[in-house]
């Protein structure tokens, strides 16, 4: 088969702006249950929320690059000792929701994406910014632009992701390895 | 659709397709992976690490992609009159772009011209390199993502890795390139089918105050070989390893109509800031 390329007429002129602003660009890629299902797929998991204490939080904080607290509301438990545990990273510009597979020797098994929220300026590291989106799906895009999928461009850097699995393998160490 | 994406290469590699088929989707994600710990200049323990350190010294045997890759660089290199140049890992790691694995001689380092092949799978560099894959890999890794998929009977669908994209099969796909100017804009290009689409463009570097990453493989000295430019570079081509490599010689030459472009069927886009 060959490429076929149908230019949009209106991008050659410099014309094609978006009538209005995007404000965030969100990707919604697969749900929580979804994760679990890629990353554990023959396996019954249970959720096993844990309390973040201020002081677990405090060692989490000194043992990563990240500020910001750690919700312990999003973590899942296998019989055999291997857990799932979902966190987001919140960079300048952006936020990654992301789910970690751990095996029952400490391995990460694998790192799957749910959601990558893109914005411009500084207000995604604000708590009121991140709260809009918190808890939304798919079916309540909340100034989110969804329809958006083939954005070709400057590769975007993964590293804040890097910094965000490292505290949750800390975390690990931390609170559930023992479990 | 589903939808899916994972961190690779450094950046985020989305796979979309209409069927639901999570293992196919996995092997696609897998094929990525192992270019990645193939050619990654960030793993010292990765093949272009091996590459670096001892093909001036010994002869080595070296994975039938990695293989296809400095092939391919080395056709774009002789196309491009030497302006595509995968020899620049030196200047990514002295701007801090990339970490310093290797200690680098003082001796003059070759180019991806220097790579010989004593069989197909076989090379020695008569000179030290400091290849960097990173203006190619990511092509070549859409490319084997697609071909994993197709294999595995994916019908239509679409890998894009941080910005180089293919989209395969039947469904064409709208296209968006961000807007140097307002970046919170995005500019409908137009729509795709059976083929590929790179960018280079600045935008994160300089958002992010980043140093350039595309570099002039003739410049004499470190002050010149960064390039900067405003705007974004797109190449369209059949296949996504040409389509990464041909930005750089577009970006490189900001010639649309360079003869390189034409001897690989490839179209350049110009959006300009």
């Amino acid at each position: 088969m060959v490429m076929n390329w149908k230019p949009n007429p209106f991008a050659i002129l410099g014309l094609a702006m978006l009538s209005a602003p995007i404000i965030a660009q969100a990707k919604i890629y697969v749900s929580a249950e979804q994760a679990q299902k890629i990353l554990f797929p023959n396996k019954q998991l249970t959720k096993a929320p844990i309390l973040v204490t201020d002081d677990l939080q405090e060692r989490m904080r000194l043992a990563s690059s990240i500020r910001y607290p750690f919700q312990g509301d999003r973590i899942w438990k296998a019989a055999d000792g291997s857990w799932l545990i979902i966190d987001e990273v919140v960079g300048k510009h952006e936020m990654i929701t992301y789910a970690v597979g751990i095996a029952p020797n400490g391995s990460i098994l694998g790192i799957e994406i749910l959601e990558y929220v893109e914005s411009y300026g500084y207000e995604v590291a604000e708590a009121h910014w991140r709260q809009q989106f918190a808890g939304k799906t798919v079916k309540d895009p909340i100034k989110l632009n969804q329809d958006i999928q083939n954005i070709g461009g400057a590769t975007l850097s993964c590293k804040h992701l890097t910094d965000g699995v490292k505290r949750v393998l800390v975390f690990y160490d931390l609170a559930l390895k023992a479990k | 659709m589903i939808m899916r994406c994972q961190a690779l290469l450094g950046t985020f590699v989305e796979i979309s397709t209409n069927q639901d088929d999570s293992q196919a989707l996995d092997k696609g994600f897998a094929a990525v992976k192992q270019i990645q710990d193939l050619m990654a200049f960030h793993c010292p323990l990765s093949e272009l690490s091996q590459i670096n350190r001892w093909a001036h010294q010994v002869p080595l045997k070296i994975h039938s992609w990695t293989a296809q890759v400095l092939r391919i660089a080395q056709e774009v290199h002789k196309q491009s009159n030497g302006l595509f140049n995968c020899g620049v890992g030196h200047r990514l790691v002295s701007a801090g772009l990339l970490p310093r694995h290797i200690h680098l001689s003082k001796c003059q380092l070759g180019g991806i011209e220097d790579v010989h092949f004593l069989d197909s799978e076989l090379i020695t560099s008569p000179k030290p390199l400091c290849l960097d894959l990173g203006g190619i890999a990511k092509g070549f890794a859409v490319d084997k993502a697609v071909e994993s998929l197709m294999a595995d009977g994916i019908k239509s669908g679409c890998v894009n890795a941080g910005g180089d994209l293919r989209v395969f099969g039947q469904s064409p796909r709208s296209i968006y390139i961000r807007n140097q100017i307002a970046p919170m804009e995005l500019i409908d290009i137009g729509s795709l089918q059976n083929g590929a689409i790179a960018t280079s463009s600045l935008y994160f570097a300089n958002r992010d105050q980043q140093q350039s990453h595309i570099i002039n493989p003739f410049a004499p000295d470190e002050s010149e070989a960064h390039i900067h430019f405003s705007g974004s570079y797109s190449i369209l081509a059949n296949e996504c390893v040409y389509a990464d490599a041909l930005t750089k010689v577009l970006a490189l030459s900001s010639a649309l109509n360079h003869p390189c472009l034409n001897h690989f069927s490839a179209q350049a886009i110009r959006i300009a800031a």
